[in-house]
């Protein structure tokens, strides 16, 4: 029976062409019993071919094609975890030396790290082709004594690949002359690189790419012909019938290969403890300590919980991963590093307890289970949101410091191909030029929902593309191929792995991008189901937000805000809340939250729980989302699925919102434990398989049977149970995300200037672009000040404006603007004014043109002579000239001196150079179409008015309405809106239909299309800036909306505003 | 002093509509490139309107059913703009060829002979129209008011001596063609019309921009004077002749071109030329038994003329009139009209003559000429794409050469070639069959089993493979194919060797091509 034992996946890098999983589905179809995974310079896709052939089953032998000096590669197979080891060492240590993606090793690196690898001789890669090349059947023996040196004669296998390819034939004439002469046993391969044929294509694309070449170039750098995919048993001996035992050595060393990926030797670090300390003992002081603080000494129930999590924790053994996840918070308490953990850890009493995470678990009645059970033998996952940028990055760096460069490292984010970047790459190999790769890579993608009429051949037809052309159908078809297969290796936003001693020894470690990071092979998933320990330290703009808003607050106001301590059920915060005035609030400004939100009415803080929840596809397609809102404006009685579950639905009306709350119906209608319920829960989530729901539900039926819940309940627990599990959200995430949607909330309503500032700050983040951001301020009666280099700092800044404080804009809105200009510009004025703009220039000399150019244009430079009159042409005017600075010749000419008159000793270049008051230009004042154009294209938006604000009266007379106005018309009733288009939706759940904001001066109006309407009108809803909108008003319980009927563009201006598209 | 400027707005557009009349009062699109990477680069205003973009598809385009959508044509733009300058040399001997679109013509001196400069213009207009097409033309007292007013007015414009300033005054800047980075520049400026640019201070405006700037202020104020930059008269060496009687034997026909090629020789000696190529174009009449298949074929009237083009290159510039007729008469037999001849016209394209010495010891190689005239008595024989130097390709693809024009190397390069040539050895030859034999080949087992081939057939005593290739799969012209080392024993058994038809025992290569689905024998080892 033939065992492949020399593959590559599409883990190779453009190398391979199929995915381990597709690898191992290709082995069982052939019934072959294991097959060997031997990535290049990694062990990349192992986790992956790991399960994949643990479900099957079939045995997955680990190992990897590891690069030498000369450029040939040593192929090497696991056969113990001495070995395993071995390999993750070598690698490693070959990685790290060199740059990314690079490296090497010699044989005196291997010779140290043999033990437990099997060596095999290779095909056109390997030692021996490489030596037969160069030298002849002498050198060929030399190379193979010399392998049988390094590995030791039993560890050394005769490889023989059949391609059908003459040359590679005679290499094998000369492999099984030699492995005759020394005694080496033969070892048949298929050097598989792809699971089915039809992949070549894919594979030479991908040679392409790797080479810099086109398909039409690159000639035999590509395959010969297509035998490199996964044959069967019976091919492969077929093959090779004129040597079988090549053919069963494969048996004999597979059965030597014992090493399995279950056997990692992995162990999490042990947090250091004072002397005479266990850590439970540790973990349960620090415990004792955070209830004390949080819950008050006598709270009874907080303690029998913390208990009973204490209790699990110390079964389980991770004691010590809580201490050093508490001792990260720690960490970032004492540096003033905003920190809150998130995701199902808030269901943990201990984690709020130590500090970890901020919503009370035993007060909101979370399900412990759904975070940490004793069934599921997995470590708990605990993610810890940052502020974004400086302040994550020292949290980081305090982990690699604490344990060590070997002892901690990032997860790995493997980038895939996707719809784009499969177009590009895909135009490029088959010698598309580069504007039509441009537009064919526009095609893809676009809309996360596509109905019958955008299928493929419209829209390509639509871009001016024949599908039936068969270059074009190559491209599309390739583009499909490459789909999900991986490009290069990333590094994770946050994931952190930690190890007790060498991490190099669990898995490969590599060199970031990032200077000073080091990065594991394998992604946050493989690392957590191949039971790797991992923290994620994510970074939330609006941690970084509330962050530098607290700042702004102490700075300006004197006043220091403990988002800890912030007043409960603030009247004027659910005041906005009610009224969707939410733009800029965390998890609750979108389109659709906004118009959920005068439906669901907040009134506390468990209401913007349910309203961070209820706006996912979870909820939306399970339709609970109407129920749940008619039930609370009781238009609909409360009704159970089974009176059995009315506690648990009870604080959600009836209606399933989070996944703890199926965790428990499961718990209660089927009897499941709460690591059962938690299975139940994964089986039917993102990674859902037939066989496994299948199972799952089978289980959660007989429990019912059990219970006596009849089979129509049964089917309606069920189905709720299906539709919800994939996209809900946990009760504790929702509160944790509530908690910061709640400061959001806070800030902007009672500290309008500092959250704006900090918002703007912060950018690109959230729903909006900082246009909308910034009319929504002013609509609040915020005062905004222009960019000006005479005032403006990097980050927007506050100024005393009477009583309150009005926004100066920062430089850093300033397209094109570096940041260390920006910094030099406020260094030097600090020192003094600037006199003019040829002293700025003079004082600030990195400067560019385009940069001087660019603040003249947006106004930045008006205010720097000291004249009222001095408009952004003038600054145009003097900027050119100071750009590009006259000789003393012309200089003199220009005040109309004599040079011949001019004392030598007052020829001072530097005192010339400056003129203090410089002349007006000749040029006129911008109009104001010229002044939104230049503020949009430099800044991207503008202080002064909304560019629909100056054609109001025109609008009014063509019986537009802006956006205040439309909540005083009474339903039904026929309108026009107009306004500049901030965001196009399409949303997958919605069949169809496109929501539009339109945005005025007065706010924003939001607009539905229907699937015809937009089909008649696609075009111009994709592309036009400005739209006007005819259609019925829409007036439900406070949402407004107009139904479109016909679209028109509108003319309003020349100016770039952007738009929030597709998602 | 007087300047008039021709200039022909969207000229591309117009070259296609000069070839195809029909086309004037409709929606007209080029495209450019092959499809489907094709697309617009020029449109009329009529093909705007309807929503024709530039840079668009040309599938796309082709969606819009009121827009004619025809390729570019290069040719037609050179013989618009040949045509335009024969426009201004019908007037003017002073001429400046400034773009394709664009010439000037100096008209001193000229109204006395027409009258006045308006009449010039009119004239001017008249005449392009009737080499189809319709220009603006402007006629100023200096070159480049002229060339602005025209690429900036419609129609005739005449611009008395000293109105200059205010007459470009409203015409954008555009049309003084400036830098990328001055017309942003001033667009940044609020400067967007010649008058608005004139205005400015002309010292201030140098200290920003530059010469470029301080020039396009004159041009704007147009008062910039240039001296006309005489287009030269093409050294474009044609004769013609047309026939009052049709020929149809090659043996007048040498007789004729024979006098042509003296013709032209003796102009380009007179030159100190040569020519590197000949352009040999035939006008044809059909025959009478063609004229009445046409008929039947198609609507294409009886008068109607054909023609024939042969273009000779020539390898070394040549003006040896008997070389050059031995080498038009072999392409002629080679690849003979298809049909009577009513006119000759030869073009010759001249050159440098050749100059140069061979060394003193190096053996004399045959005559460039004489070598030329052998090539092409080859390619008379074989075709065209047939004779050259084989070159192999990169690509596994089994067999794969192309031709490349064949140039005798230099004498150091061919004696570095003799020495790689000795240094290489070969164990075993590849005879390889061009084209290959279609076999028949019976199979046991998978392996080839019998052979046959040009009327034999043999036992297969051996074989070794299949030798697999594929790829090109991205074409439409892609391959598979099997091949198999065979050791055949034809059926003439007592034989060592079979004479039939040159098939003999031996080691063979034979394929099986999975695209054509059939056996083919590639060669024989030696």
């Amino acid at each position: 029976m033939y065992t492949e034992l020399h593959a590559r996946s599409a883990f190779s890098f453009l190398e391979g062409a199929s995915l381990p999983e597709e690898l191992a589905e290709a082995c069982a179809e052939h019934g072959m019993r294991g097959m060997a995974l031997l990535d290049r310079d990694g062990v990349y896709g192992a986790p992956r071919f790991y399960l994949a052939a643990k479900k099957i089953p079939i045995r997955a032998h680990i190992g990897a094609e590891v690069t030498s000096t000369a450029g040939w590669r040593y192929p090497l197979l696991v056969a113990s975890r001495q070995g395993y080891q071995n390999l993750c060492r070598l690698i490693t240590g070959m990685k790290l030396r060199a740059p990314k993606g690079k490296g090497n090793i010699s044989a005196q690196e291997v010779a140290e790290r043999t033990g437990g690898l099997i060596c095999l001789t290779g095909g056109a890669e390997g030692p021996l082709a490489h030596a037969l090349e160069h030298g002849g059947i002498e050198n060929g023996i030399a190379c193979a004594r010399q392998l049988c040196d390094l590995f030791g004669p039993g560890n050394v296998y005769m490889e023989l690949q059949r391609h059908l390819s003459r040359e590679e034939e005679a290499r094998n004439q000369a492999s099984v002359h030699i492995a005759r002469k020394l005694d080496l046993p033969l070892l048949a391969t298929n050097g598989v690189c792809y699971a089915l044929p039809r992949r070549r294509g894919t594979l030479d694309v991908f040679t392409c790419i790797r080479n810099h070449k086109t398909l039409a170039s690159a000639g035999r750098l590509l395959a010969l012909n297509s035998e490199r995919y996964l044959k069967s048993p019976a091919k492969m001996e077929r093959l090779f019938a004129d040597l079988p035992e090549a053919i069963a050595n494969t048996q004999e060393l597979s059965s030597r290969l014992e090493f399995s990926l279950n056997d990692l030797g992995y162990k999490f670090p042990i947090y250091p403890v004072p002397d005479g300390e266990t850590q439970m003992h540790f973990l349960r002081e620090r415990s004792r300590e955070g209830m004390i603080h949080r819950y008050g000494p006598s709270n009874e129930r907080a303690r029998v919980q913390i208990e009973r999590e204490l209790t699990i924790i110390e079964k389980l053994d991770l004691a010590g991963y809580f201490l050093i996840v508490w001792d990260i918070v720690r960490f970032c308490r004492e540096q003033n590093i905003l920190v809150q953990g998130r995701g199902s850890a808030a269901n943990s009493a201990v984690c709020y307890a130590l500090g970890i995470t901020a919503v009370d678990p035993v007060g909101m009645d979370l399900l412990f289970e759904r975070f940490l059970s004793e069934e599921r033998g997995e470590w708990p996952d605990i993610d810890l949101d940052l502020p974004s940028g400086n302040q994550r990055e020292r949290a980081i760096q305090y982990v690699y410091e604490r344990y060590g460069k070997l002892g901690a490292a990032m997860t790995a984010n493997v980038i895939t191909y996707r719809g784009r970047s499969a177009a590009r790459e895909i135009g490029k190999a088959l010698s598309f030029d580069i504007e039509t790769i441009n537009r064919l890579t526009k095609l893809v993608g676009a809309w996360e929902y596509k109905d019958a009429n955008d299928t493929l051949v419209h829209q390509f037809r639509d871009a001016g593309f024949d599908l039936q052309h068969p270059q074009i159908r190559k491209f599309f078809d390739l583009c499909l191929e490459v789909q999900d297969l991986p490009r290069h290796l990333g590094q994770h936003s946050g994931g952190l792995v930690v190890c007790q001693g060498q991490l190099d020894s669990v898995v490969p470690l590599e060199p970031a991008t990032m200077p000073g990071r080091v990065v594991v092979q394998w992604d946050k998933d493989d690392c957590s189901v191949m039971g790797i320990v991992k923290v994620d330290l994510l970074g939330l703009g609006m941690m970084a937000v509330l962050e530098e808003s607290l700042q702004i607050i102490k700075e300006h106001y004197a006043e220091e805000i403990d988002l800890g301590r912030l007043p409960a059920n603030d009247p004027v915060i659910y005041e906005a809340l009610q009224k969707a005035d939410t733009v800029g609030m965390f998890q609750i400004e979108s389109r659709a939250q906004m118009s959920c939100l005068p439906r669901l009415i907040p009134k506390c803080f468990y209401d913007i729980v349910v309203q961070v929840a209820i706006i996912r596809p979870g909820p939306i397609v399970g339709q609970m989302v109407n129920p749940y809102l008619k039930r609370r404006q009781g238009r609909e009685p409360v009704d159970y699925l089974h009176p059995s579950l009315e506690p648990v639905l009870a604080r959600t009306l009836g209606v399933p919102l989070f996944q703890e709350q199926l965790l428990r119906m499961a718990m209660i209608a089927a009897g499941f434990t709460g690591g059962e319920a938690e299975e139940l829960r994964r089986a039917f989530g993102f990674k859902r398989s037939e066989v496994r729901m299948k199972a799952v539900e089978e289980k959660l039926r007989i429990g019912m049977d059990r219970n006596g819940i009849k089979p129509e309940v049964q089917d309606k627990i069920v189905r709720s149970i299906t539709s919800f599990a994939l996209y809900g959200f946990p009760e504790s995430h929702a509160a944790s995300f509530a908690l910061i949607a709640y400061a959001s909330a806070y800030l902007k309503c009672h500290y309008l200037p500092a959250f704006t500032a900090a918002i703007l700050n912060n950018q690109p983040m959230g729903f909006y672009q900082p246009v909308t951001l910034l009319k929504d301020a002013q609509r609040h009666s915020l005062k905004v000040r222009p960019v000006d280099v005479t005032r403006s700092d990097w980050l927007c800044t506050l100024e005393k404006n009477d009583q309150d404080f009005a926004l100066r804009l920062g430089m850093r809105s300033v397209h094109g603007l570096r940041v260390e200009i920006a910094h030099a510009i406020v260094n030097e004025r600090a020192m003094s004014p600037f006199l003019s703009i040829d002293d700025l220039k003079l004082r600030v000399p990195a400067i560019q043109k385009s940069e001087l150019t660019t603040l003249a244009k947006i106004g930045a430079l008006n205010f720097i002579p000291g004249k009222s009159n001095f408009h952004r042409r003038d600054a145009l005017w003097q900027v050119e000239r100071a750009a590009r600075r006259p000789g003393p010749l012309l200089e003199t000419l220009e005040q109309g001196k004599e040079f011949a008159t001019e004392p030598a000793q007052e020829w001072n270049v530097e005192k010339n150079n400056l003129d203090p008051a410089p002349a007006l230009s000749p040029l006129q004042i911008m109009t104001v179409e010229e002044r939104l154009v230049a503020d949009f294209n430099g800044t991207g938006m503008t202080v002064g008015p909304h560019p629909m604000g100056y054609h109001r009266q025109r609008l009014k007379k063509q019986d537009v309405r802006s956006a205040s106005e439309l909540s005083s018309l009474p339903n039904g009733i026929h309108v026009r809106i107009c306004g500049a288009v901030i965001a196009r939706q399409r949303p997958g759940t919605a069949k169809g239909f496109v929501f539009l904001s339109l945005e005025d001066e007065t706010g924003i109006a939001n607009a539905i299309i229907t699937p015809p309407i937009y089909e008649k009108y696609h075009l111009m809803i994709v592309h036009q800036p400005f739209l006007l909108i005819e259609g019925q008003l829409q007036n439900q319980e406070n949402v407004i909306s107009v139904k479109a009927e016909i679209v028109r563009p509108l003319s309003v201006t020349q100016a770039e505003t952007s738009s929030h598209d597709f998602h | 002093m007087a300047f008039a400027s021709i200039y022909v707005p969207n000229f591309m557009v117009q070259t296609i509509v000069r070839a195809e009349p029909d086309l004037r009062d409709r929606a007209v699109a080029l495209v450019d490139g092959c499809p489907p990477l094709w697309k617009i680069i020029a449109a009329n205003e009529a093909a705007l309107r309807e929503g024709i973009e530039l840079g668009m598809g040309g599938s796309q385009a082709q969606q819009f059913c009121k827009v004619e959508v025809r390729h570019r044509s290069p040719e037609q733009e050179k013989a618009a703009h040949a045509a335009l300058l024969d426009v201004g040399w019908s007037v003017s001997p002073r001429i400046e060829d400034t773009a394709p679109d664009t010439i000037v013509l100096d008209l001193a001196g000229l109204t006395s002979l027409f009258e006045s400069l308006e009449n010039i213009a009119a004239i001017l207009a008249e005449r392009s129209c009737r080499v189809g097409v319709r220009p603006n033309i402007a006629v100023a007292s200096n070159i480049e008011a002229a060339i602005h007013a025209a690429r900036g007015f419609t129609g005739i414009t005449l611009i008395p001596p000293g109105e200059e300033p205010e007459r470009l005054s409203p015409l954008p800047v555009e049309v003084l063609l400036p830098s990328t980075e001055i017309f942003e520049t001033l667009q940044r400026w609020g400067i967007r019309t010649c008058g608005a640019l004139a205005a400015l201070p002309v010292l201030q405006l140098s200290e920003r921009l530059g010469a470029e700037g301080v020039l396009l202020h004159e041009l704007a104020g147009g008062k910039y004077c240039r001296s006309l930059i005489l287009a030269e008269p093409k050294t474009c060496f044609v004769e013609e002749m047309k026939l009052d009687y049709a020929i149809t034997e090659l043996e007048p026909l040498s007789f004729l071109l024979h006098r042509l090629l003296d013709q032209v020789c003796a102009r380009l000696e007179a030159r100190s030329l040569s020519a590197s190529a000949f352009c040999l174009r035939f006008g044809l009449r059909d025959s009478v038994e063609e004229e009445s298949e046409v008929k039947k074929k198609s609507s294409v009237s009886i008068g109607e003329s054909r023609s024939y083009e042969k273009m000779l290159r020539l390898p070394v510039p040549m003006r040896d009139s008997k070389t050059l007729l031995k080498l038009l008469r072999l392409q002629l037999q080679s690849d003979p009209p298809n049909g009577s001849i009513v006119k000759i016209i030869l073009t010759a394209e001249p050159a440098r003559p050749r100059a140069g010495q061979k060394g003193l010891f190096v053996p004399d190689s045959p005559d460039r000429e004489k070598l030329e005239v052998t090539i092409a008595r080859i390619a008379g024989l074989v075709g065209n794409a047939n004779v050259g130097s084989p070159q192999l390709v990169d690509t596994h693809r089994p067999g794969e050469f192309r031709m490349f024009p064949f140039s005798p190397a230099s004498e150091e390069s061919a004696g570095s070639r003799k020495r790689e040539s000795t240094s290489r050895r070969t164990a075993i030859a590849f005879r390889m069959f061009r084209p290959e034999f279609l076999a028949q080949v019976e199979s046991r087992e998978g392996y080839p089993f019998r052979v046959g081939f040009r009327g034999a057939r043999g036992n297969v005593i051996a074989a070794s493979g299949p030798w697999r290739t594929s790829g090109d799969w991205w074409e439409t012209h892609g391959w598979r194919e099997d091949e198999w080392d065979v050791e055949i024993e034809f059926d003439s058994s007592g034989h060592k060797k079979s004479s039939h038809r040159g098939a003999q025992n031996g080691l063979y290569r034979i394929y099986y091509d999975w695209m054509r689905r059939g056996w083919f024998v590639r060669g024989r080892y030696d």
